[in-house]
């Protein structure tokens, strides 16, 4: 009881800090959603007008393409800073010459702001100056220009964000890596196993919490991006790279549609949960079934 | 004159000096001793004039006063981001904000803003001697509200100009062929054609002799406002497409059919004419905001372009940034036959006048030592240095000081420009709308640049859109 108490008093400068930072303003972008509010209207004050904007974001082809465009981004992001993080993370189990030049390397990205990140890839890949389409038009004869076309802004973004966040998923594989028992592995290697086997009845299995883990956090990331977009592209070239992040600060900040835009947020929220439910239960519900 | 003579007038001339100078500096120590304790806080978007204020005439406050000054500066869009949001939820955060031209409608419609005319009316021992509204150019106007008071102190203000490269233009062999290959001599554009055949010329010229160089600039950003900008407020207006093409005295009306001009044949024709320069103007265009497009000419890289006048200052006498010191000339923009005179009749504009006011939102907890702020950055006497710094000019004396002439020489005679052209030129429309339009109708052009979306079903489309806005938000019924 006594422990109980304690734990509560420690608890609750997060809590309160948690009530006002998040749940109060959480609970108002909810109450906003279902007005008509922008500021700058003939009529500037905030209107109830029930369900009208969710019903509106059904038929929003504006809003329906920003969701393509972050769902292929999410999908193709995602799953090759998986790929890749986990094949670096084997890497860095291994001993090479200069591993640990390597790996301070490899991790430098991460502690750039997503905004310097923008930057950088902007000066990087901007027509006729950046390095990139300059060899790329020297070596290759490949024209590359962002501006113009869609499918090159696309692969850039989905390419730049590889490169700032596998460093996460590398690092925290190579923590759930290091954190595994040798006996199943020396069991395996007795039995005769192959490493196909080892990695996908082993390995894939012991690491699957911290796999659902980063796959959470970079699913929520790469969702809610902004940042190195806005820098790079600024959602263009025409809404190829609008993501739902861009899109809700356009119809947010300069439109200042408050309402609508709050009823976007709303309903990116609920997408992401589900999404992250979908991934937590098709993930973790077989290894429960198999223990079962 | 005998030399005792001289002596004493001297003497005399630099006591009256003195005296006034010490009678100001009394002013400002006396006006700010309520205001030890206050630390004003500002918010602007970082250009060479705003960071002049921050690095300049805030310190410079601050010693004379006493009374602290933050000023923040920051992007474009952070800049409207905090301050809209500061004053919407009334938390009084800024003291000062940066008040572009065209968001001051926006703004006065809100009630954002103090009337600094009526502080001062209201609080005679808060007046300055050293400020006066009548020292403001015209362009003080903009930032009047229905009363005619003043809202804001400007504190930039520029047009969007027609630079060439001189060096270029007054090359013999350039001119040469040129002559030979059109029968007319190399000048500056005054109508779209000769424009658009300048800029073929110098494309042709950088290819065939393997220079990076290229006829035009385009500012056509294919997913950043700027290249919304450049098309109604640079490009449309020479075709005699003013104010967006929105009748505000017909229901907000932008389609023909309605009685706007947005989908006009002479807006279509503006569209093609703009889309074939950005064809022949270098790669990079189609990336480029009005920070590029600056970058772009400093580097050399085209023969003549439509640039911002902020930028022209860097452009035409920065040997850090520009590769093209002294090369640079400046005239108005190209436009279609007639518009020049039906301007100088009164009716529509050639280009942007493009610029800013730093405002007391009605929020902020410290109107009156704001106010003194503002009269500090609004005298004739911070204004020469101001203008070296930063090529703006808001004060009528500004034109005459030494300092500025010199400047105007190596900008090529754009202060000149400014004064005796500036006339000809408008700020963005007196619509509350502004960006919600733009917002609305930007993403269509984006498919128009990407060649998405033909230049005239495009038009078509934005001229639908920005009605369907203009309806949602209650302006059209």
């Amino acid at each position: 009881m006594q422990s109980n108490k304690l734990g509560w008093i420690l608890l609750a400068p997060t809590l309160v800090i948690l009530f006002f930072f998040g749940v109060l303003p959480f609970l108002y972008v909810v109450f906003v959603s279902f007005h008509q509010w922008n500021p700058f209207a003939a009529s500037p004050e905030m209107i109830f007008n029930g369900a009208e904007n969710f019903r509106r974001i059904v038929f929003d082809e504006a809003f329906l393409n920003s969701l393509s465009v972050t769902v292929a981004f999410v999908v193709f992001a995602v799953l090759s800073e998986l790929i890749i993080g986990y094949l670096l993370a084997q890497a860095f189990m291994k001993e090479f010459p200069g591993k640990s030049i390597f790996r301070t390397i490899h991790t430098l990205p991460l502690i750039m702001a997503p905004i310097i990140v923008g930057s950088v890839w902007k000066l990087m890949t901007t027509p006729s100056i950046g390095i990139i389409p300059h060899y790329l038009d020297e070596w290759f004869g490949i024209t590359m220009n962002i501006g113009t076309s869609a499918p090159a802004a696309f692969m850039t973004i989905v390419i730049m964000d590889i490169w700032h966040w596998t460093p996460l998923v590398t690092l925290t594989l190579i923590a759930a890596l290091v954190s595994l028992p040798r006996d199943p592995f020396e069991q395996a290697q007795i039995d005769g196993a192959n490493k196909a086997q080892t990695f996908w009845h082993i390995t894939l299995p012991m690491i699957t919490p911290a796999l659902v883990a980063t796959v959470f956090i970079r699913l929520m990331d790469a969702l809610r991006t902004v940042d190195e977009v806005w820098m790079l592209t600024g959602g263009g070239p025409g809404s190829s790279t609008r993501f739902l992040g861009v899109h809700i600060f356009k119809e947010v900040f300069p439109k200042t549609n408050y309402g609508y835009g709050s009823t976007i947020s709303v309903i990116v929220l609920y997408l992401t949960i589900v999404a992250c439910w979908l991934l937590y239960v098709s993930m973790l519900a077989p290894r429960k079934n198999r223990k079962g | 004159m005998n030399y005792a003579l001289k002596v004493g007038a001297s003497a005399l001339a630099m006591a009256v000096a003195s005296s006034a100078a010490y009678a100001d500096d009394a002013f400002w120590k006396e006006a700010a001793k309520s205001y030890q304790d206050v630390t004003l806080r500002g918010v602007t978007e970082s250009t060479p004039p705003s960071n002049y204020i921050r690095e300049v005439l805030a310190p410079e406050f601050e010693e004379l006063t006493g009374i602290r000054v933050d000023i923040e500066t920051t992007s474009w869009d952070q800049m409207y981001d905090k301050a809209i949001k500061d004053m919407e939820a009334g938390t009084g955060i800024y003291d000062m904000v940066f008040i572009e031209q065209d968001i001051v409608y926006s703004y006065l419609a809100r009630d954002f803003l103090t009337d600094t005319t009526k502080l001062l009316a209201d609080n005679p021992d808060l007046k300055a001697p050293t400020y006066s509204e009548d020292n403001f150019t015209t362009f003080a106007d903009y930032f009047r509200g229905k009363n005619g008071d003043l809202y804001g102190v400007p504190m930039e203000a520029f047009i969007k100009i027609y630079l060439y490269r001189t060096d270029l233009f007054n090359d013999p062999e350039i001119k040469a062929a040129f002559k030979e290959q059109t029968g007319r001599d190399l000048v500056p554009a005054k109508t779209h054609e000769e424009y658009a055949e300048i800029a073929q010329f110098f494309t042709k010229w950088g290819e065939d002799h393997d220079m990076d160089l290229w006829g035009t600039t385009a500012q056509a950003h294919t997913g950043h406002p700027a290249s919304w900008y450049e098309f109604f407020e640079t490009i449309a207006p020479t075709y005699g497409v003013y104010n967006w093409g929105i009748d505000a005295d017909n229901n907000y009306a932008a389609s023909v059919a309605n009685g706007g001009e947005m989908n006009s044949d002479e807006a279509k024709e503006a569209m093609k004419w703009w889309l074939s320069m950005r064809d022949i103007a270098p790669p990079e265009s189609n990336a480029s905001t009005w920070t590029e497009v600056g970058t772009t000419f400093g580097a050399g890289r085209v023969a003549q372009g439509l640039v911002y006048g902020e930028n022209a200052g860097w452009i035409a006498a920065d040997e850090t940034k520009s590769l093209v010191v002294g090369n640079v000339g400046v005239a108005l923009p190209p436009m279609e036959d007639g518009i020049l005179e039906e301007v100088e009749g009164g009716e529509g504009y050639i280009g942007y006048y493009d610029g800013g006011a730093f405002g007391i939102p009605s929020t902020s907890k410290n109107q009156k030592a704001a106010m003194l702020f503002l009269q500090y950055i609004g005298q004739d006497e911070v204004q020469p240095d101001w203008a070296v710094a930063a090529p703006r000019v808001t004060n009528k004396t500004t034109y005459d000081d030494p300092k500025v002439q010199a400047m105007n020489q190596e900008l090529g005679g754009y202060y000149d420009l400014l004064r005796d052209k500036g006339y000809l030129f408008a700020g963005a429309p007196a619509y509350p709308f502004h960006a919600q339009v733009r917002e609305a109708t930007a993403p269509i052009l984006y498919q128009i640049l990407t060649g998405d979306l033909g230049p005239e079903e495009g038009l078509d489309q934005m001229a639908a859109e920005a009605e369907a806005e203009l309806t949602d938000l209650g302006y059209r019924k």
